[in-house]
């Protein structure tokens, strides 16, 4: 027997508390989706695969004094650290991915940008000897790598480097059609040949638009910091790094050595703050349905209490057990119902004014679906226990209490 | 149509045991209109909650319409409450958050009736209380004679053959109580068999049979009386020496 009407009647009659407990289902509604989006979305961002085993992966950077020959200092370092037992493979480069800190350019597929219809690609890039590829641990899909006669040392405008290789991102959108491979694109004036394409290879920052488009160049050049990346066995890798600056300094003493950070350590403090922000997020969703949970708690135990003698009474009219726990439940999934769609419109509201202006993407609609599902069970869940207890009022309530 | 045998009721509280009722003895018949009377503390009302399946006994037999109602589960015994008993209470016990028409429709819903048989019904039991137009006001827009007279409605609504009262006046003035008694006896005339509890001896007097509990106990005297003895019966208060029985 379902008494919506009734039921709908007396819900209207006490609108306080009906009000109450509507306020909080919609508040808990529309802030646990959005919020639940922006965790989902910054969980998928930090998960996301970079193409590198960052696990394997460290680097550090150089900061030499004195005089001595840096370019020939480099060979010797990149020797000593692929002699590291457990050391894969070694290699200096510009500048480091995942790191935070890099080059970005155009590139473009015209030697002169002012000239009509050229397309305008920007990417970070960096550069480093014929190890680079080895060494990242990154996966070339098509093309080859650098031989070691194309390493220029020094860069001038006389010797400029004249082939690439790039993430499958850049030369994508460089060229639709597929067709990158061996391709020309300009760096400045200078033609580029794209001569290996990597299937994923990420830039130095995560956050960027263009995080995927990456391009390194085949060059080797000093400047105040010299960054170098150790590829290892993942096991060894803590070990590895402590041995660095001893060994390092072994080789040459005038100069400071960072202390090495892993690749995915390195992401984690990029991303510190998308990880707290996560963190919050998720104690704000556990805080707010532990009050919903305690609220309807809490309400019913009062509605039920305040009923008791009515309670009794309809036990004296017929009412089976059963019929007292449907009551409490349908007339909590009323004011749910209504809590529900007010929260889901307060979701959309939500939804889009981060979307104007923290530039979040926009909230799938999925989410909003989910979280009111979820709260609609929460909140049946909750009434369950007060409403069993409610059904086991005794009858006999109605005849001896005034 | 009711019968009890040896009914007792033990309330066990932490320190005390009170014998609500012991080796209590009454059968009723169908179509009767008794009066329970006796001192407060008596055991009235703790009878007419056993006798509504209210509540449980303790032991003894307790028959109604030839069923055993110890052996009934939960359910069963609130499909016969609501199928078989209607109940009156000293304070109406109207469901405050809704208007006459549904408190008087709540029976009829746990039945399963249908919408259009329910209305039909409402309007006839409120009319028969003289509530009709006020089908859509509040309880506690009434005066408890009317109050009562809706739970009369309530009660009257679902056909019971057996009406349990506890002290449907008690909180009534007297020219209400005597709206409240006549309305009763109407019912009564109607078939159904009504058991009500009053402290009102005037009132008990115009029930054709009287019974009275002392001590968790039928008291050993019963008064039959027909309705016509009635009206002759002399007013003790007037005649002390006179007693009903005799009569
Ligand atoms: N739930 C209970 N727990 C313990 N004792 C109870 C309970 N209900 C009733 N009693 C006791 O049982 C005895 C009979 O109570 P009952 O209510 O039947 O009396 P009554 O005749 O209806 O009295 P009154 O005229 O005052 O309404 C009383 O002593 C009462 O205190
Ligand atoms: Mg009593």
């Amino acid at each position: 027997m379902l008494e919506i009407k009734p039921i709908f009647n007396a819900l209207l009659r006490s609108k306080v508390s009906t009000f109450l407990l509507l306020v909080e289902i919609a508040i808990t509604v529309a802030i646990v989706s959005v919020a639940a989006f922006v965790i989902v979305d910054r969980v998928n961002y930090l998960q996301q695969e970079t193409g590198y085993p960052e696990e394997s992966l460290l680097h550090f950077s150089v900061l030499t004094f004195g005089d001595v020959d840096r370019m020939q200092q480099i060979e010797l370092d990149e020797q000593m650290l692929r002699n590291i037992p457990d050391v894969e493979n070694a290699v200096f480069m510009q500048d480091v991915p995942l790191s935070g800190s890099g080059s970005a350019s155009s590139f473009n597929s015209q030697p002169d940008p002012e000239i009509e219809n050229n397309k305008s690609v920007r990417a970070a890039y960096t550069a480093g000897d014929e190890n680079m590829i080895d060494t990242l641990g990154v996966n070339l899909i098509a093309g080859r790598d650098f031989n070691p006669d194309e390493i220029k040392y020094g860069l001038s405008m006389e010797n400029p480097p004249t082939v690439i290789i790039a993430s499958k991102a850049f030369v994508d959108e460089m060229f639709p059609e597929g067709d990158g491979l061996g391709q020309t694109v300009y760096f400045g004036p200078a033609p580029i040949k794209i001569i290996g394409i990597v299937e994923e290879m990420k830039g130095p920052w995560l956050q960027d638009s263009r995080a995927d488009n990456m391009v390194i160049f085949p060059y080797v050049e000093v400047r105040s910091f010299d960054h170098y990346v150790v590829r290892t066995n993942p096991e060894e890798r803590t070990a590895i790094k402590r041995q660095i600056e001893e060994l390092m300094l072994a080789n040459y003493d005038k100069r400071v050595i960072n202390p090495a950070i892993g690749f995915d350590e390195a992401k984690a403090q990029y991303n510190a703050g998308d990880i707290l922000m996560a963190r919050m997020l998720m104690v704000i969703i556990v805080v707010l349905i532990m009050i919903t949970i305690v609220g309807i708690f809490g309400l019913t135990l009062f509605n039920i209490s305040k009923r008791t003698k009515q309670i009794g009474t309809r036990r004296a009219l017929g009412a089976r057990k059963s019929d007292i726990v449907k009551y409490f439940l349908v007339e909590n999934a009323m004011v749910c119902i209504v809590g529900l769609v007010v929260g889901s419109a307060g979701a959309v509201y939500l939804g889009t004014l981060l979307l104007q202006e923290y530039s979040l993407p926009a909230l799938d609609n999925a989410f909003i679906l989910y979280t009111a599902g979820f709260v609609f069970l929460i909140s049946l869940m909750s009434v369950l226990v007060p409403a069993n207890r409610a059904a086991n009022i005794s009858p006999s309530i109605a005849t001896r209490s005034i | 149509m009711l019968s009890m045998k040896n009914i007792s009721k033990v309330y066990q509280t932490e320190k005390v045991r009170t014998h609500a009722l012991r080796d209590f003895d009454l059968q009723v018949n169908e179509g009767e209109f008794i009066a329970v009377t006796g001192p407060s503390g008596s055991g009235k009302t703790t009878f007419l909650n056993i006798a509504g399946m209210l509540e449980g006994y303790s032991s003894g037999e307790y028959l109604l319409d030839d069923v055993n109602v110890g052996q009934l589960s939960d359910n069963q015994r609130a499909d016969l409450r609501n199928q078989k008993i209607g109940f009156i209470f000293q304070g109406f016990n109207l469901i405050p958050d809704l208007n006459l028409y549904e408190n008087v429709e709540v029976p009829l819903r746990y039945r399963g009736i249908k919408s259009a048989e329910r209305k039909r019904r409402i309007e006839e039991c409120l009319e028969k209380v003289g509530l009709g137009s006020r089908a859509k006001h509040l309880p506690q827009q009434l005066s408890g004679g009317q109050q009562q007279r809706v739970a009369i409605a309530r009660a009257l609504a679902g056909q019971p053959r057996f009406l349990l009262a506890d002290e449907p006046t008690g909180n009534l003035d007297s020219l209400m109580a005597r709206q409240v008694m006549e309305l009763l006896e109407e019912i009564n005339r109607d078939g159904a068999t009504i058991v009500m509890v009053t402290h009102d001896p005037e009132l008990a007097r115009r029930a054709p049979r009287n019974i009275q509990v002392v001590d968790g106990q039928l008291a050993d005297f019963t008064l039959y009386q027909s309705r016509e003895k009635d009206i002759l019966t002399p007013n003790p208060q007037l005649n002390p020496s006179s007693n009903p029985a005799e009569a």
